[in-house]
């Protein structure tokens, strides 16, 4: 008795597997349906989760689900469903790391959306010749932070160079650029400035004058508050947070300027929703929704990248942004991360 | 021939109770192994699980002895596991003999806080620690004490944290195992003169090595995966682990994937290494010395200095167990940490904001709730199978059992995050609606995977102590394998299979790094949610939430051991 209903279960599973097979041969080219409505856009991002799905299913209609993390958190995540992607658009300020996305292929090219002709000029130049993306805002990956009551504003540093002066000597920290998104988009400026070289010196310099490093931004906030460091390098919209919460702490822009570090959003090249994925780029160029997260948002310091949208009143209007190409911002990476890695145990 | 062929196969299934084995480790390659090995995988072939068939370096697997930042992260993570594996077991074994023994003035408050530290996760720990020692920490304000920051900030500061946040593993497994006394063992030395401590050298610590294995395996396994204390710690002294190393691997653009299945094959390697020292010890030695004349332990009153045991124990509760979770605390109740203790600084804001309209607290506490009470009772009825299988069953693929279940501890959670990922993910599971990725079953998947090692471990650690004899003779009586479990086994084991699914429990509700990578579309689990926070700078909201979510977890866990305590008590 047992022996027969585990031969019939035998069987029934075979013709299962059977079946299952030439239906997914037949489905081979098509998409893999993934779980909700089909017109639920999925958007990966890491940051303004709070307010821009309500915004956009207001504006447009379409319903959208997101997925927020930590920008190499997500970018992992993207890589890892390469065989079968559940996401629509990511929306991330990493540039350098989106157009290699765009180099592996997995970006829908050729798209422009009605808002693009918006974009102010910097910002239009960022715009790769495939059109796989397009930025949306750009932020100082790092700012200087110092604390008032061990530095006045005279004796506090007032540009990249003066990390390595011996004055400063054990009192900076930043974030590690192999694991902190915005970190490798700072140091990755001066590699990019005067070349390899120039920037190996100038990092190593920092490095041998006592430079602390810490995982994330989040850390290096932590031991600035806390004492362990007096200086840091912290990302713009972090900063004027502290410098918000915090009256012992003051803000420096350097005088040459900040390295920059672009958020752009992207379509996935095997979207099964490319109108919702199409409508939502659009809608973050629009001048209307930029200007709507500068003003609800306590993270939006950052340039607009569109006609029309005022920054944040407290933001120094004349801060300078150095923007690296990000094409060999992507291609000199893991030399850089490797290089910086190795020398910084030393 | 169909039917003679059907008859070949069933003769070949394994017979008996090595059908357990076969179950458990067909359990442990789609929980474990799988994911696990998918990531290995991308060594061999890189993208493997995106159509790329093109053979990977496999000279990668030398650089860890080229590349200076892979080699040192090596060294450190050996230093890190064996130091903090000897010192926290000594510290769990100690703690835990002194409160199964002795009964003494806030003796229970071990117990609470062996699993505060065992819920709160690592990070928060760290983030603790810094507070405190830091030039403008707590200890500088309070104490004035800059030394504190000296030995802090310092290697063998990131071992003491360690041995401070994992000794509770040692001291729940040896806690455990500590239920049963048999006291005829001892009464009989007694009777030819041995004194308290030559009873304690030769007969009850010998008795406890199954139990202490367990807990040092488990020190060990968790103190070499442990990525929040070293990366949060060492700052301007570089101290890169093996975990840092695969994270910094992962986080890299472009991914790099067969690097981070590098290191983690090099971490499993030392694991494999390890055990295999520990089987060697340990072989042809038997711990079944558990009789019917075995008895509850109880504590017995100290006879004097009570109140020295006292003071110790407060002042080290107040080290290990204050300082981390007291800063965390101090975070949660101020505008800003910098500007210290001073009434105008404190604020309740931070724990009203939890409950505000856009919180996700609640909701992603319930859901973290829910997915480690699950994972807690799967993994505990795995455990269970495993540990009698490691115990009890004659079966060829043992050490295959053992290494896998203390893998999924020691591998970091991001790997076995991304291994879910190649695994659950594949196009042709969709039509068995075997596609769990993106749907909240990975969460509970992962959970148990993790959950599994713990309960295992504890589950072993008791079970070695049951003779073989006592299932044999109610074998010889007829009874089935269901009721020589239910019968003799369950009466045994009723306080470890509580401890082993509390710990599961515990374990689970704040793990981050794998939730991170898992969770689908708008559905954030607590230490997700937590983490976003912090990412925000909105500390004092993400100390609010750890604080209120560990108390609300330590009370399920204290009042369901408190329950269960008084039934046991009450039908004895």
């Amino acid at each position: 008795m047992k022996r027969r209903y585990a031969i019939g279960l035998l069987i029934v599973l075979m013709l299962q597997a059977g079946c299952g097979t030439s239906s997914s041969l037949v489905n081979d080219n098509s998409k893999a349906t993934i779980t909700g409505d089909e017109t639920d856009l999925t958007v990966y991002l890491n940051d303004f989760d709070e307010m821009i799905g309500p915004l956009f299913e207001e504006a447009t209609g379409y319903k959208v689900n997101l997925v927020q993390g930590g920008g190499a958190e997500i970018l992992s995540r993207i890589e890892a469903e390469r065989g079968n992607p559940h996401w629509d658009v990511v929306w991330l300020d990493m540039i350098s790391s989106i157009h290699g996305l765009g180099m592996s292929g997995m970006l829908y090219e050729d798209y422009t959306p009605d808002n693009a002709s918006k974009l102010t000029d910097v910002y239009r130049s960022l715009v790769p010749e495939q059109r796989w993306y397009y930025p949306t805002s750009a932020h100082a990956a790092s700012v200087i932070v110092y604390h008032n009551d061990e530095l006045s504003a005279a004796e506090a540093p007032k540009s990249w160079e003066d990390f390595s002066d011996p004055t400063f000597n054990e009192m900076i920290g930043i974030a590690d650029p192999t694991i902190a998104a915005p970190a490798y988009s700072f140091i990755n400026w001066f590699f990019y400035k005067d070349g390899m070289d120039s920037g190996k010196q100038m990092i190593s310099d920092w490095l041998n004058n006592g430079l602390s490093i810490f995982p994330k931004n989040p850390n290096v906030a932590m031991a600035l508050l806390s004492g362990q460091i007096k200086i840091a390098a912290l990302q713009e919209s972090n900063a004027h947070r502290l410098i918000q919460e915090n009256e012992k702490l003051s803000l420096v822009w350097p005088e040459e300027g900040a390295p920059a570090s672009v958020r752009v959003a992207a379509i996935s090249k095997d979207t099964t929703k490319l109108e919702a994925a199409k409508a939502f780029v659009n809608f973050l160029l629009d001048p209307a929704t930029q200007q709507a997260i500068i003003e609800a948002s306590d993270e939006a310091y950052h340039e607009p990248s569109v006609e029309g949208v005022t920054p944040k009143l407290d933001r120094d209007s004349g801060a300078k942004l150095l923007f690296a190409d990000a094409m060999s911002s992507y291609k000199q990476e893991a030399e850089i991360k490797q290089w910086f890695a190795d020398y910084s145990i030393r | 021939m169909v039917r003679r062929l059907f008859d070949t196969l069933i003769m070949k299934l394994p017979k008996g109770e090595s059908k357990a084995g076969w179950l458990v480790l067909a359990l442990l390659i789609i929980l474990i192994l799988a994911p696990l090995l998918s990531v290995l995988l991308q060594i061999i072939v890189p993208g493997y699980f995106w159509g790329n068939r093109q053979p990977g370096q496999l000279d990668l697997l030398l650089e860890v002895f080229r590349r200076p930042f892979w080699l040192r992260s090596f060294q450190n993570s050996l230093i890190i596991a064996f130091s903090t594996t000897a010192l926290g077991t000594l510290l769990g074994t100690v703690l835990a003999i002194l409160r199964s023994s002795w009964d003494f003035p806030t003796a229970k408050w071990l117990d609470i806080a062996a699993w505060l530290l065992l819920v709160t996760p690592s990070f928060i720990i760290a983030q603790g620690w810094i507070l405190f020692a830091a030039n403008d920490g707590v200890a500088s304000q309070l104490l004035g004490a800059t030394f504190v920051g000296d030995f802090i900030f310092h290697p063998s500061g990131f071992i003491f944290i360690m041995v401070l946040c994992k000794f509770p593993l040692a001291y729940l497994a040896v806690r455990a195992a500590m239920s049963w006394n048999v006291e005829s063992l001892s009464q009989s030395a007694q009777l030819t003169g041995a004194s308290s401590l030559t009873i304690w050298l030769v007969i009850r610590l010998p008795l406890l090595k199954p139990a202490i294995r367990s807990g040092a395996a488990l020190v060990f396994m968790d103190s070499i995966g442990d990525y929040g204390i070293p990366a949060t710690m060492s700052a301007l002294y570089r101290f890169p682990t093996l975990p840092y190393a695969i994270h910094s691997a992962i986080y890299s653009s472009p991914v790099r994937f067969d690097m981070a299945g590098v290191l983690s094959f090099y971490l499993i390697l030392i694991i494999m290494l390890v055990l295999l020292i520990q089987l060697y010890i340990m072989r042809n030695t038997r711990y079944d010395s558990l009789t019917a004349g075995a008895v509850r332990s109880k504590q017995r009153k100290l006879p004097k200095h009570a109140w020295l045991v006292t003071l110790g124990n407060i002042l080290f509760l107040g080290v290990a167990v204050g300082v981390p979770i007291g800063c965390t605390l101090f975070i949660s109740l101020v505008h800003s940490p910098s500007a210290g203790f001073a009434w105008s600084n404190l604020t309740f804001s931070h724990y009203s904001e939890l409950f505000a309209d856009r919180s996700m607290f609640l909701e992603s506490l319930l859901r973290s709730l829910t997915i480690s009470t699950v994972a807690a009772l799967v993994a505990l009825a795995i455990g269970v199978i495993i540990a009698y299988v490691l115990v009890f069953v004659r079966f060829k693929l043992k050490a295959v059992i053992e290494v896998t279940t203390l893998v999924a501890l020691a591998v970091p959670g991001v790997v076995l995050g991304i291994g879910y990922i190649f695994v659950w993910n594949q196009k042709w599971l969709e039509p068995y609606g075997l596609l769990l990725y993106g749907t909240p079953a990975i969460l509970v998947l992962a959970a148990i995977a993790g959950a599994i090692p713990i309960t295992t471990r504890i589950l072993s650690g008791m079970m070695a102590t049951i003779p073989r004899s006592m299932l044999d003779a109610a074998q010889l009586q007829g009874a089935s394998w269901m009721k020589r479990a239910i019968v003799v086994l369950f009466p045994l084991c009723k306080t470890t299979l509580l401890t082993a699914a509390l710990s599961a429990f515990g374990i689970s509700v704040f793990d981050l790094a794998a939730s991170s990578l898992l969770f689908p579309p708008g559905q954030m689990t607590l230490p997700v949610m937590i983490n976003r926070a912090f990412e925000n700078m909105s500390f004092g909201y993400a100390a609010a939430a750890t604080t209120l979510g560990g108390i609300i977890v330590i009370s399920v866990i204290v009042s369901i051991n408190r329950l269960a305590k008084l039934e046991l008590w009450r039908k004895q």
